[in-house]
């Protein structure tokens, strides 16, 4: 029991846990709460990947911006818990726990035959050395992705003033 | 690594199927939003894992402008639920039904 | 000893050494600090009865917090209401880990770097942890169950969000000119060449309004006000999770100097005076300390001087005036640097 697989245990238990915590919470605040800390845990995750950079990026953007807007619109509608339902509807939720469950080992199957590399990857060049990687995503951003790097700046400019207008309190 | 990647393939997809388990159960429209941001960054779990296992960084970019998209659509989204929250009083999405008998 | 336990070890005796010096020493005192000093500002004594010159006051502040009532207000959200105070102090706490106190001290035929982690994003590690403090306040304000505190939580939160844009572009243009996101390589930058302060003027205001306001510090604390919003998001609070907000807003003062002190003032290092050996490892954490406590001494010095903003002027100063003047900043260092070529 290396600390590495101890680490990655906890990582992910917290991640999985939590996002059952999300999907089984009745009140938005503790859904985007319980999110936050599976973002976490896919953080750490990400760097036992050997990818400092995206984890950092994925706090500061995903857990640090996008769910505080979600909190924001969560307070500004001052939405509280879910509605108890009028009708239960027991059988559905037994056949749609039981087709996810499915669906789930189907994917998990899938992905894990598929697991092997068509490539050995110490035969390729270009490797990523490990936590040294943001001089190469930079220079890959600006070279083989630079179109796609200003599409998605001009989308960000769409998307931001798109939801100012969309939000505006109508005048009449 | 002594961490097999078949085991972080595995909890990108569990995370995956959980994500889409809410998207699916949930009546809440903010919820269901909540449930596609988990299954996003699931599959940037999952494109980091295949980028180390072939030593390719690009994977990492990808990752980026997923993340950067997902801004957008968090944004532009969530203007939409205020406008609609705004209209109908509601957001659960079993309510947003006037176009049905 | 192989390498591994001995990192693992340097590395706990770092801790110990910030946590000793941070906690120990600098945030009690803190607190008799700031009265004493409101005090002189404001032509009266300040707490001199409590042991010589009052220096026991912060024991008495925290006796009273450990033994005061907890009241939680009814219908608010019990496990939120309790967790909010953590999730703002521990930000505040590790982001010690990536800050250079000190040069480097030789042990056992080893240099050890006074960091205790350097890691390669050093700055981003800053950032998100900055992001993640907004939880605190926001999750503050909401769980208390009350208008003022939600006003004052939600307040905090946006201003927060707002100032550390301005704030990480101002310390990004730093990174640029040092070719490297590790606080240590902006450190030996300015030990080659000049204080960042200088070169840097803008970058520098830029970055001490912006934390400023980060840590909620008057002219900024718009959302602590008394005669505004009650006391903001901790009206609810009493004992020990108001003793922790206290606390958390101390510690994020310290580590804001100390971010200051290291992007901006040259960290550990005096100029033209070489930091070798064990006694210059040692001399190299005094400076440090002593540096970022004349930033803490000039953050209360504004606290007792200054009126505060109010909301909508706060709000446009850091989007209108710092985010412009951020961009500038970070655009002409860049040009520059480019222009230089690459190194």
């Amino acid at each position: 029991m290396t600390a590495e697989l101890l680490l990655f245990a906890f990582a992910a238990g917290l991640a999985i846990a939590f996002a059952l915590a999300m999907v089984v919470e009745k009140t938005p605040v503790r859904s985007v709460l319980s999110l936050v800390v599976t973002f976490f845990g896919i953080t750490v995750l990400a760097v036992m990947l050997a990818a400092p950079f995206i984890a950092a990026i994925i706090m500061i953007v995903y857990a640090g911006a996008i769910l505080v807007l979600f909190l924001f619109v969560i307070m500004l509608l001052n939405l509280n818990e879910e509605a108890r339902e009028k009708d239960s509807r027991p059988v559905q939720r037994v056949l749609g726990l039981v087709s996810a469950l499915a669906l789930g080992g189907l994917l998990l199957g899938l992905t894990l035959r598929a697991g092997k590399p068509p490539v050995e990857p110490s035969a390729l060049p270009g490797r990523i050395p490990a936590l040294d990687e943001i001089p190469l995503v930079g220079r890959l951003l600006f070279s083989d992705y630079l179109f796609a790097f200003e599409a998605v700046a001009v989308l960000l400019l769409a998307a931001a003033v798109g939801a100012l207008i969309l939000s505006r309190r109508r005048m009449d | 690594m002594s961490v097999p990647p078949a085991a972080f393939l595995a909890a990108g997809t569990i995370l995956f199927v959980i994500g889409l388990v809410g998207a699916l159960l949930k009546r809440n429209a903010l919820s269901i939003f909540l449930s596609i941001e988990l299954m996003m960054n699931a599959v940037n779990l999952l494109f980091l894992t295949y980028g180390r296992m072939r030593g390719d960084p690009s994977s990492h970019v990808i990752v980026f402008f997923v993340i950067a998209i997902a801004a957008a659509e968090a944004a532009v989204g969530l203007a939409v639920f205020v406008a609609l929250f705004r209209s109908r009083q509601t957001i659960e999405v079993d309510r947003v039904n006037l176009l049905k008998w | 000893m192989s390498p591994g336990t001995f990192f693992l070890l340097a590395a706990v005796a770092k801790i110990a050494v910030v946590w000793a010096i941070m906690l120990a020493a600098l945030l009690p005192n803190l607190v008799w600090m700031e009265r004493r000093g409101a005090g002189l500002i404001q032509d009266r004594p300040g707490p001199n009865r409590v042991g010589p010159f009052g220096l026991f006051q912060a024991v008495a502040d925290v006796l009273k917090m450990f033994l005061k009532e907890d009241v939680t207000p009814l219908y608010a959200d019990k496990l939120l209401h309790t967790v909010a105070p953590a999730i703002l102090l521990v930000p505040a706490l590790t982001t010690f880990a990536v800050i250079p106190f000190g040069s480097s001290i030789p042990v056992l035929g080893r240099e050890v770097k006074l960091v205790i982690a350097d890691v390669n994003i050093g700055l981003l590690y800053v950032l998100a942890l900055t992001s993640v403090g907004v939880y605190g306040l926001v999750l503050a304000g909401w769980a208390s169950n009350n208008k003022y505190s939600l006003l004052g939580g939600v307040r905090s939160g946006a201003q927060v969000i707002s100032y550390e844009l301005s704030m990480g572009l101002a310390a990004i243009a730093t990174f640029v000119t040092a070719g490297s996101l590790k606080p240590s390589a902006v450190v030996d930058w300015q030990v080659q060449n000049v204080w960042n302060c200088i070169p840097q003027a803008v970058g520098f205001l830029v970055f001490v309004v912006a934390a400023f306001a980060e840590t909620n510090r008057v002219p900024f604390d718009l959302p602590e006000a008394e005669a505004e919003l009650v006391a903001g998001y901790h009206t609810e609070y009493s004992a020990f999770k108001f003793g922790m907000f206290f606390m958390s807003e101390y510690a994020n003062m310290i580590a804001a100097s100390a971010m200051i002190v290291t992007l901006y003032l040259g960290g550990w290092s005096l100029p033209f005076v070489p930091f070798t050996g064990v006694w210059g490892g040692i001399f190299s954490i005094a400076v440090f300390w002593a540096k970022t406590l004349a930033i803490i001494c000039v953050f209360i010095w504004v606290r007792w001087t200054l009126p505060r903003f109010r909301y909508d002027q706060l709000m446009s100063l850091g989007w209108k005036v710092l985010l412009p003047l951020s961009v500038a900043n970070l655009l002409a260092v860049a040009w520059i640097v480019a222009m230089k070529g690459p190194a």
